[in-house]
């Protein structure tokens, strides 16, 4: 089976480019989306879910005396159709407005065409991905234990055209891989995702030491609420600094004047965290430009612990929200690894988390999110992981922990940004204290 | 016109010629396949205060194919041009189950009976009838309406609408068409001042609220007055006393029940969490298949109900997305477990009854286990009489914060408002109410339901990759005892 972008390279530049051509507006532009995924998802003894499945959308925006208006359509023959209907929105928005519109009509004309390909990736295939798939389920079941989890492989493609002149297009490979091995009540669980498959690091080493895991959480037992000092795993970290872009460096929060972006050059967080939103990086699902066709710019969210500035859409972050108005979102967040290789030697008595799940925000001015720690989670004593705990509720303030902070891990993973196209958040293990776990 | 007369393949014959397309490319070559060609169109206009009005629209059309070889499924999805689309998914679907057929221990599925049919939402005013004016002037009415108090720094409105034709059919033979349309409405809004950022929203703080019908829906939402009074009710929250911590008896308004029945009853009652098959992302669930029957999940008081026989809800259908008939389950009945949310290979695997509830995302994604309609049943009592047995205490809605974990059973929600009740009657508004627990404690606690039933429509993600589903749950104030509190 063909391994490839949706779209051919020509066809897309081609219709889009088109399409913006015979626009009556003031400006145009249209994104072509689109992604080509295999996923093969496993529980206990069965390949369960294997799917293929390709998306595509090209999504054309008019503008109309600063109003905007866009039409989406998954089929390539309705482009034209999408434009003219745009368009027809967008002056009937300008018709009815009292004053012109605000929207941002980026000015570049920059024709490249970028390719984040890598072969191992595209060697990922259904019979290599069932392989790994049995290993995990005939490892977990060897001791005992049962595996669950997912590995892929995908080609995005994203396109742009615009009324400027501009025409770009990148194709890039993702790897995908995740897993959690279940001990009847303990569990263990792995994760990353990369542009090659190769440096995802999903073999049969992180697939024992996974299993391994799981069956040292046998006979956890309940934490007391209480404070501790915490070695949290690149995981929770990842899920921790997810929260960064409604803290306020996000564009939205950050207009509303909402957030910490409100006081730049602040310090909230120890001078060994620094993170930026860097989609040159090579972990996580790098990408050269926003769906507006921007590039995108570094921008650093906290430096040496000191709030930077937020993701606008002139950075290159324009994002296009599902069900709510759209803003800039911060969508691949990484943070600066370390040079420690054992965060949990420092620890005397302590815990180590390796995932938390089902976070939300709880009060957005204290930066106060409440979720569980799940999976594979110990407590420290002196230097060495001892008894497992079971998962606990936690409510606590992203940034008074991020201020602990004295210990940064030197290996990195990455995770999905839910419900943000081609998002990540790539981080290390970190070591901070007064993570509260219980009621407030 | 008629509001479902629009599109590539809103004619039946047209949408079951693909299907047989994608059909006829496997026959014979596995023992089980079924084909669901959705197009569907979705207007959002939304509008932040100061800002324009943004609005889209967005059309897609194309074909999921899932095929069972030697017990092993497979499924493939392609975007529709063409039929030749149709037949390279459905030869996709089956290399795929060729595949993984090593690695798995098969399913079997019992017969399938033929279920073919028709259905349609009844539509009174077809939303993408309605004029940009009538909706922009609303939205202009609505912001104007909830930004009028000072302190309100940012609110938003909007209006959104769905229609979709649903093509089905599977190698039994049966042939399924089914034309959906949704509309929905929100308003949220931010006020600021006294050190401190509190929102409110209507109708549902989860996205809005979405139903299955036309812009009588929307209509019907009275948006500009209720936008006016959550503006006035963010402002009022700026300066109340923060809600107490400890130990309450509370009763919680239909909307935040609606969550909780969501989170805590949905999820949890979903046949395939139950088995393992989503233990690696959505989770498990603390009910297990050998619960089913005998479980007391919550106090006499609670009974559980799928529905999605009943029209008007974001959870109505005819057929759930692998063919099985909708039909009406009691899920939880005066407390003890009764029956799950089920598909056809969860059922098969576990012996358990089929329950029609295999949701799935467009045409683009495989089917899985979903809530449907579900919904507490009510009372017989008033939500006055409610709080006057409640007595002294706390009322609480409109959600604010949610989490609970893998299991389904230790919960944390916060509320947007609160009110202290003493001697059975509303007094001060409070804020940053919060409460956690267990859930079958916090069910065996539920000492009795108003007859206020409301239904809310919800967008739900499980699954991997993630896809949305789209349901309603339907509740009515409940009191319960014993509720901590105050622990966000």
């Amino acid at each position: 089976m063909d391994f490839a972008a949706p779209v051919d390279i020509g066809r897309a530049t081609g219709l889009l480019a088109d399409a913006v051509r015979a626009a009556d507006a003031d400006h145009v532009d249209a994104t072509l989306l689109a992604r080509a995924g295999e996923y093969t998802r496993f529980a206990g003894e069965r390949v369960h879910q294997p799917q293929d499945i390709t998306e595509q959308q090209v999504v054309v925006r008019a503008v109309v005396d600063g109003h905007a208006a866009r039409v989406a359509t998954s089929a390539l023959d309705r482009v034209a159709d999408a434009v003219r209907r745009a368009t027809a929105i967008a002056s009937g928005l300008a018709r009815t407005a009292s004053a012109p519109g605000s929207a941002w009509t980026p000015q570049h004309r920059d024709t490249d065409d970028h390719v984040l390909w890598h072969d191992d990736t595209a060697a990922f295939d259904a019979p290599a991905r069932v392989a790994i798939a049995a290993e995990a389920m005939t490892r977990a079941r060897r001791a005992g234990t049962t595996a669950a989890g997912m590995v892929g492989r995908a080609v995005t493609q994203l396109a742009v055209a615009s009324s400027t002149g501009a025409l770009r297009h990148v194709v890039a490979t993702e790897a995908t891989g995740s897993l959690t091995v279940g001990d009847r009540d303990g569990s263990a669980h792995w994760a990353n995702l990369h542009r090659s498959r190769d440096a995802l690091g999903l073999d049969a080493a992180s697939v024992a030491d996974t299993v391994a895991r799981a069956v040292r959480t046998r006979g956890r037992q309940p934490l007391p609420d209480g404070s501790y000092t915490v070695v949290l795993g690149p995981e929770a970290t990842c899920e921790l600094l997810g929260f960064l872009g409604v803290l306020g460096f996000d564009g939205g929060p950050a207009q509303a004047g909402v957030g910490v972006t409100s006081r730049p050059g602040q310090r909230v967080a120890s001078e060994l965290v620094t993170v930026a939103d860097d989609a040159s990086h090579p972990f996580g699902l790098p990408i050269p430009f926003d769906v507006l066709g921007t590039t995108k710019a570094v921008v650093p969210l906290l430096t040496a612990g000191l709030v930077g500035g937020p993701v606008t859409d002139r950075t290159g972050h324009t994002h296009v929200a599902r069900e709510a108005v759209p803003s800039p979102v911060a969508a691949n967040v990484v943070m600066t690894p370390g040079a420690q290789g054992d965060l949990v030697a420092g620890v005397e008595n302590g815990l180590y988390i390796e995932r938390f799940w089902y976070t939300r925000l709880v009060d957005r001015q204290a930066g106060t999110i409440t979720g569980v720690s799940r999976d594979a989670c110990f407590r420290i004593v002196d230097g060495e992981p001892a008894d497992p705990v079971r998962g606990a509720r936690f409510t606590q303030s992203v940034f008074d922990l991020l201020a602990t902070v004295d210990g940064v891990g030197d290996v990195l993973r990455a995770q999905p940004i839910m419900n943000v196209w081609n998002g990540s958040v790539t981080a290390p293990a970190i070591r901070a204290h007064g993570f509260r776990f219980g009621p407030r | 016109m008629n509001p479902h007369g629009w599109g590539a393949v809103a004619d039946d014959a047209t949408g079951r010629a693909l299907v047989e397309v994608a059909l006829d490319a496997v026959d014979g070559r596995a023992e089980y396949a079924d084909v669901r060609l959705v197009e569907a169109e979705e207007l959002r206009v939304y509008r932040q205060s100061g800002a324009d009005v943004d609005e889209r629209v967005e059309h897609t059309l194309g074909i999921g194919v899932r095929v069972l070889v030697d017990g092993v499924w497979g499924f493939a999805a392609r975007p529709l041009a063409e039929g030749a689309d149709a037949a390279e998914a459905a030869h996709r679907a089956h290399a795929l189950a060729v595949a993984a057929r090593g690695a798995s221990e098969p399913v079997r599925l019992p017969d399938i009976d033929v279920h073919s049919g028709r259905y349609e939402t009844e539509v009174e005013h077809d939303p993408f009838a309605t004029t940009q004016d009538v909706r922009h002037a609303l939205l202009t009415d609505a912001l104007d309406a909830a930004s009028a108090p000072r302190h309100v720094v940012s609110a938003q409105a909007g209006v959104n609408a769905k229609r979709q034709h649903r093509h089905f059919g599977n190698s039994v033979g049966s042939r399924q068409h089914q034309h959906f349309m949704e509309s929905g409405v929100l308003v949220m809004v931010t006020a600021a001042g006294h050190g401190d950022v509190q929102r409110r929203s209507y109708p549902n703080s989860f996205h809005g609220d979405t139903g299955a019908a036309g812009w009588e829906f929307v209509v019907g939402r009275d948006l500009v007055a209720n936008a006016a009074r959550v503006g006035e009710e963010a402002v009022a929250l700026l300066t109340a006393p923060v809600a107490p911590s400890g130990t309450a008896d509370v009763v919680l308004g239909g909307q935040q029940m609606s969550l909780q029945i969501h989170e805590s009853a949905g999820h949890a009652l979903e046949l395939d969490r139950m088995i393992g098959d989503e233990a690696n992302f959505a989770g498990t669930s603390f009910i297990g298949v050998h619960d089913i029957g005998s479980l007391r999940y919550g106090s006499p008081a609670v009974t559980i109900t799928s529905d999605p026989t009943l029209p008007g809800t974001r959870g109505s259908f005819a057929f759930d997305d692998e063919g099985t008939p909708a039909r009406r389950r009691t899920l939880v009945d005066r407390g003890i477990v009764r029956d799950t949310l089920s598909t056809l290979d969860s059922s098969a695997r576990t012996g358990a009854a089929l329950t029609g509830a295999a949701r799935s995302d467009g045409w683009a994604y495989t089917p899985v286990c979903f809530a449907t309609h579900v919904y507490l049943e009510p009372g017989r009592v008033s939500l006055d009489e409610l709080c006057d047995r409640l007595g002294e205490g706390i009322y609480a809605e409109d959600n604010r914060s949610w989490s609970i974990d893998e299991q389904r059973l230790n919960f944390q929600f916060g509320t947007e408002v609160a009110y202290e009740v003493r001697g059975g009657k509303r007094g001060r508004l409070l804020k940053n109410f919060s409460y956690g627990g267990i859930t079958p404690q916090f069910w065996g606690s539920v000492e009795a339901v108003a007859d206020d039933l409301r239904i809310f429509g919800y967008p739900c993600g499980k699954g991997e990759p993630k896809q949305w589903s789209f349901l309603s749950h339907g509740a009515p104030s409940t009191l319960v005892r014993g509720v901590r509190i105050g622990v966000a």
